[in-house]
């Protein structure tokens, strides 16, 4: 188990800029889940924990120990690539062993670390098989007791299920966790997946072009976003975003935008343009006299996803989606008003993109600030 | 009452095969077929001819037309003029040394250029690129002076040591390498493999085909290797290609032995290939050397 800490973390090639002073800790024993769309940083990242790549700026330390400029062999870490890069000439034992023989570990070790290994990951009758005799399940398998075998204090994982197939993926993203509770070791996990991120993450860490944009609990990044990238990018369908007009009327604070209108809270405010955003599945189909922020919407068509559906609505200039248990009971062509609880609103900056928070002191200067922020370290 | 729903499998619902293909497209096989044996005769015709030709009567290679009695003649004079075996322990000895070291430097040259990045790489690269255009004709000279004050001139190894890196070697090698799976390499290293040991325990053991389809090819271009040994090692126990050449005199050109010399000498490569030749074909489909 070890403690990582990564600071100030810059890495650039040529104009483009990979990594953007990223500061981050991850905890002992910790599952932190970097997420971020394709080319966001988050496999370099990875790297420069592994010391496969250097960072131009900034350092790492493992354990209160600056590692920054040592070679990836004196790391104690061990990773998981998204293509396994198991040795394809080796054989599942002389792979798994690898490691240990690269640092000449005397024979009966090996032996014995590789057969405990083996019979926890279910390898044993493999053993004597090459890689491109293997299923991308059982392939994957050896790739984490290829890490496992070198007891490491980290073990960083580079998008190691993208390449199951979906019931695959669910048992083994199950194991991983069962292997992460069972481990006394410090996991980095690098993935798309927002579901993976979710389920398997004590932390997510959301990165885009290069910069941290969030890092906190599941819970957290979902309910609370730090920013519209945030918003957008975990959910399925994503935050319904839609531009808004804040002011305040008989000391209570409202939101007026072409298609939405609501009462918040009291106070006063001085007028100003937010972003609203709402969940897909807060969203409820209104009635009279229905309390909440009101959506006014066209449906445009409705998907079938087995246990749920999702109406996709046209509201003004905007699309908005909202998602319940099927049958939602809208049809396409449809108007429909859509009702959300003043709890489940989230309003955004425009200009920054970053979550705003009504801060009660707020009050007494009957505003609402542009700079009350939330902070996304 | 209780009813079975239908089969999906037998469901009428389910889209019916595409529709064959018209005669079009047996047109276009036969036309590329015909191509295909016009290319091939045309490449086995001189060999075909070079067949012929060691076992026709001596000094009727241009007078006799086909069909033609089979001789012997033409043979036995050039296995009896010839010290086959110096000649061909010699070659042999040329070949193997020209192409392993050929690899050898390749290989080394395309790791660093390919699986790792350091200052001036790519002017480096130019460098070794820009070594290709010099004619050969312009390093005989200076190559001959340098081998003279070392003393390997008229030896295996003055044949050998001006030839020991490829430029062609390092930049089919480094093609190769640029497509070798650069995580394999990482795991390697997380693993704790020096780059030297990485080389040897990870990519070059999967990059067999590939290394011996290039050996082949630069053995062969060794074997046939005739300019360079003619200048530096000129005697009739040379190797094969110059000691063939004391055939020809000037006044009397002996093309039947000749020829049957020549024959003789593509023997040993017809044998090699064809035992190895499931391998070869194996390691040229694999390597994209087609």
């Amino acid at each position: 188990m070890a403690r990582i800490r990564l600071h100030h973390i810059t890495k650039a090639y040529g104009d483009t800029v990979a990594l953007d002073d990223i500061s981050l800790d991850v905890a002992h024993g910790e599952l932190l889940v970097l997420l971020g769309p394709s080319g966001c940083g988050k496999s370099t990242l990875l790297r420069v924990m592994a010391g496969l790549i250097h960072p131009d700026r900034g350092g790492v330390e493992v354990d209160g120990r600056d590692v920054t400029t040592l070679p990836p062999r004196q790391r104690n870490t061990a990773m998981v690539f998204q293509s396994y890069a198991l040795y394809p000439h080796l054989s599942v034992r002389r792979n798994l062993g690898f490691g240990l023989r690269a640092h000449r570990r005397p024979r009966t070790e090996i032996e014995e670390k590789v057969a405990d290994v083996a019979a926890r990951l279910g390898l044993d009758r493999l053993l004597d098989r090459r890689p491109r005799e293997l299923s991308g399940g059982q392939r994957q398998r050896v790739a984490l007791g290829r890490a496992m075998v070198r007891d490491p204090a980290v073990f960083l994982m580079d998008e190691p299920l993208s390449n199951l197939d979906a019931q695959l993926r669910t048992a083994t993203r199950m194991e991983l966790a069962a292997l992460h509770r069972s481990l006394d070791a410090t996991f980095v996990y690098v993935t798309h997946d927002q579901v993976e991120a979710m389920t398997l993450g004590t932390r997510i860490a959301v990165l885009d072009g290069g910069r941290l944009q969030q890092v906190g609990t599941p819970a957290q990044i979902y309910d609370e976003p730090a920013n519209v990238f945030v918003a957008r990018f975990l959910g399925a369908p994503p935050m319904n975003l839609l531009p808004a007009v804040a002011s305040s009327r008989d000391r209570r604070v409202l939101l007026e935008g072409a298609a939405l209108s609501a009462v918040l809270w009291e106070g006063e405010v001085a007028e100003r343009a937010v972003t609203v955003g709402v969940r897909p599945e807060r969203l409820r189909i209104g009635g009279a006299g229905a309390a909440g922020a009101r959506f006014r919407s066209r449906v445009v068509a409705v998907e079938n996803l087995g246990n749920d559906e999702v109406a996709i609505c046209q509201a003004a200039e905007e699309r908005i989606c909202v998602r319940g248990p099927r049958p939602l009971g809208l049809r396409a062509g449809e108007n429909v008003e859509l009702v959300a609880s003043v709890d489940d609103l989230r309003l955004f900056d425009p200009a920054s993109g970053r979550r705003m928070v009504w801060v009660p002191d707020a009050c007494d200067n009957h505003k609402l600030p542009a700079g009350t922020v939330h902070d996304v370290r | 009452m209780f009813q079975v729903t239908p089969d999906p499998r037998t469901d009428s619902a389910n889209p019916p095969p595409p529709p064959r293909r018209g005669g079009g497209r047996r047109d276009t096989t036969i036309a590329r077929h015909a191509v295909l044996i016009a290319v091939g005769l045309l490449v086995v015709a001189p060999l075909v001819w070079l067949i012929l030709a060691m076992f026709r009567a001596p000094r009727t290679l241009f007078s006799e037309s086909l069909p033609f009695k089979p001789h012997l003649a033409n043979l036995a004079h050039a296995l009896s003029e010839l010290p086959w075996s110096q000649l061909l322990l010699h070659t042999v000895t040329m070949a193997i040394g020209v192409s392993l070291g050929q690899l050898l430097s390749g290989l080394l040259a395309a790791y660093a250029f390919s699986c790792w990045q350091f200052r001036g790489q790519r002017l480096l690269m130019l460098v070794v690129i820009g070594t290709w255009l010099v004619p050969f004709q312009v390093t005989i000279l200076p190559n001959y002076v340098l081998l003279s004050k070392l003393g390997l001139l008229n030896s295996v190894a003055g044949v050998i040591v001006p030839q020991l890196s490829s430029t062609f070697a390092v930049l089919l090698l480094r093609q190769h390498l640029k497509n070798f799976p650069s995580e394999l390499i990482e795991a390697a290293r997380i693993d704790g493999l020096s780059s030297w040991s990485i080389l040897w325990r990870v990519v070059v053991p999967n990059l067999g085909p590939s290394l011996a389809a290039l050996e082949i090819l630069l053995f062969i271009g060794a074997w046939n290797e005739y300019l360079w040994p003619l200048i530096v090692y000129r005697s009739p126990d040379s190797v094969l290609q110059v000691g063939i050449s004391h055939l020809l005199s000037v006044t009397d050109p002996d093309y039947g032995a000749l020829l049957a010399a020549a024959g003789l000498a593509t023997l040993p490569l017809l044998v090699l290939y064809l035992i190895l030749q499931r391998r070869i074909v194996d390691a040229f489909v694999r390597s994209g050397l087609r």
